[in-house]
C-alpha cells in the first residue's frame, strides 16, 4: 500500500515497475499509519481472517541488509521477517510467531496526547496540501513533526515537497538518532525469566 | 512574542469576534474522512456547534437518549452540551480525550483519535477498519478481506 500525498501520480509507476499481482492501494492521507500507528516505511501488520492483529506494525522487509550512511549503520531484517511470514501462512495461529494477547499488548502502546495532536495536525497538513495551500499545510507538517519528532513518516513526507534538501535534512536527524532507525525484529516474543 | 505571531494572534482574534456565532460551513477532518457541513456555529469562546443529525457522517456517533453512542459505546452528554438541534462537537472531544486543532480563516477542524475508539482496538486486538482507494479510486475497506489471511505494507516513494 502506497503511502504518499502525491497519490497514483506519485506511486503508480512503482507498482507498473514491480508488476503487481496483490491488491494495491494508494494512501494520499496516511490512514493506515493513523489507525495503526506505523512510524515508518516500510511497515506491516499481519491480520488474521476473522480481522484480529496476529502482528502490530514491525519494520517489512524482504531483504536483509546493513548499509552505511555517515558511518553509521542501518539494518533491515528481511530474511528472518519473510521466514517467520511464511511460517504463520503455514500454520496460522500455531505459528510460534503469532502473539499471544500478552505480547500484543506489551508492544501496542496508547497514544499520548502530544501524538494525537500530532495526528490531527498532520490531517490538516494533508488536506490544506490537497487544497494547493501549501503555507498552510506546511505550518501543519511542521507542527505534526515538533508534536511527535520520532514518527518518520511525518518528516520524510514534508521534506519530500523540497527534495534537494531531503536527504541532508534525513541524514541530520539519522546521525542524532540513539536507537536503530528501524528497531530490531523481535519475532518472538522475550522469554520471562525463570524463578 | 514575534511580530508576524503577534500579527496573527490579532487577526485571529478579529476573526473570531467577527464570526461570533455566525454560521456557515465548514469542513470536519476525523478518520481520514473530511466531511463538508452545510452549515455551523462558532460560538463566543471558540467552539464549534454542528446539526445532531450530522454527527454519524462526522464520527459515527449518533444521540440516543442514553448519550452519544457508537456501537456499543455511549458517552454520557451533559445538558449544556446540546442547545436544540445542535451539538457541541469541540466540548464532546474535550470530553473524551479527543485532540484538535482548529482553523477557523480556513473553516476546517481537524480531529485526532478518540481514545475510547483506540482502546476498543487494543482489547479487542480486531483491525480498525481503514478504507484506502485502489488505484482507480475505488475504495477498499480491510473487512472486505475477512476469511483471507492479510499481510499490509506500507511503503511510499519518497
Amino acid at each position: 500500500m502506497a503511502q504518499d500525498t502525491g497519490g497514483e501520480a506519485a506511486a503508480g509507476k512503482w507498482y507498473d515497475a514491480a508488476k503487481a499481482t496483490y491488491t494495491t492501494l494508494v494512501d494520499a492521507k496516511h490512514a493506515v499509519s493513523s489507525a495503526f500507528q506505523f512510524v515508518n516505511v516500510p511497515t506491516g501488520v499481519w491480520i488474521d481472517e476473522r480481522g484480529k492483529v496476529v502482528r502490530p506494525g514491525e519494520p517489512a522487509w524482504t531483504t536483509s541488509r546493513t548499509s552505511e550512511y555517515g558511518g553509521k549503520p542501518l539494518v533491515t531484517e528481511g530474511e528472518e521477517y519473510i521466514a517467520a511470514l511464511r511460517d504463520w501462512v503455514a500454520n496460522g495461529e500455531r505459528s510460534q510467531y503469532a502473539l499471544s494477547d500478552e505480547a500484543f499488548t506489551a508492544r501496542v502502546k496508547r497514544r499520548s496526547d502530544k501524538e494525537m495532536e500530532a495526528d490531527a495536525s498532520f490531517a490538516l497538513a494533508v488536506w490544506f496540501y490537497q487544497s494547493n495551500n501549501m503555507p498552510s499545510a506546511k505550518k501543519y507538517f511542521e507542527h505534526a513533526q515538533a508534536l511527535n519528532p520520532d514518527d518518520w513518516n511525518y518528516h520524510r513526507q514534508d521534506w519530500s515537497f523540497t527534495p534537494g534538501e531531503a536527504g541532508a535534512k534525513w541524514m541530520e536527524k539519522f546521525q542524532k538518532l540513539a536507537e536503530p532507525y528501524y528497531p530490531k525484529l523481535e519475532m518472538k516474543p522475550k522469554e520471562k525469566p525463570k524463578g | 512574542m514575534k511580530r508576524r505571531d503577534f500579527l496573527f494572534t490579532i487577526s485571529a482574534a478579529t476573526f473570531a469576534k467577527a464570526t461570533l456565532n455566525a454560521q456557515a460551513g465548514a469542513t470536519i477532518l476525523y478518520d481520514s474522512r473530511a466531511v463538508a457541513l452545510a452549515r455551523v456555529d462558532v460560538d463566543a469562546s471558540g467552539a464549534l456547534w454542528v446539526q445532531k443529525k450530522d454527527l454519524p457522517r462526522i464520527n459515527g456517533f449518533e444521540i440516543k437518549p442514553q448519550g452519544a453512542c457508537r456501537a456499543d459505546i455511549c458517552i454520557p452528554i451533559p445538558r449544556g452540551m446540546m442547545r436544540g438541534d445542535t451539538f457541541n462537537l469541540t466540548a464532546f472531544a474535550q470530553r473524551v480525550g479527543q485532540k484538535f486543532i482548529a482553523d477557523p480563516a480556513a473553516r476546517v477542524w481537524g480531529f485526532g483519535e478518540i481514545p475510547v475508539m483506540q482502546g476498543a482496538y487494543l482489547d479487542s486486538r480486531i483491525a480498525p477498519d481503514v478504507e484506502v482507494p485502489d488505484r482507480k479510486g475505488q475504495p477498499v475497506r480491510l473487512s472486505q478481506f475477512r476469511g483471507k489471511k492479510v499481510l499490509l505494507v506500507t511503503w511510499a516513494s519518497w
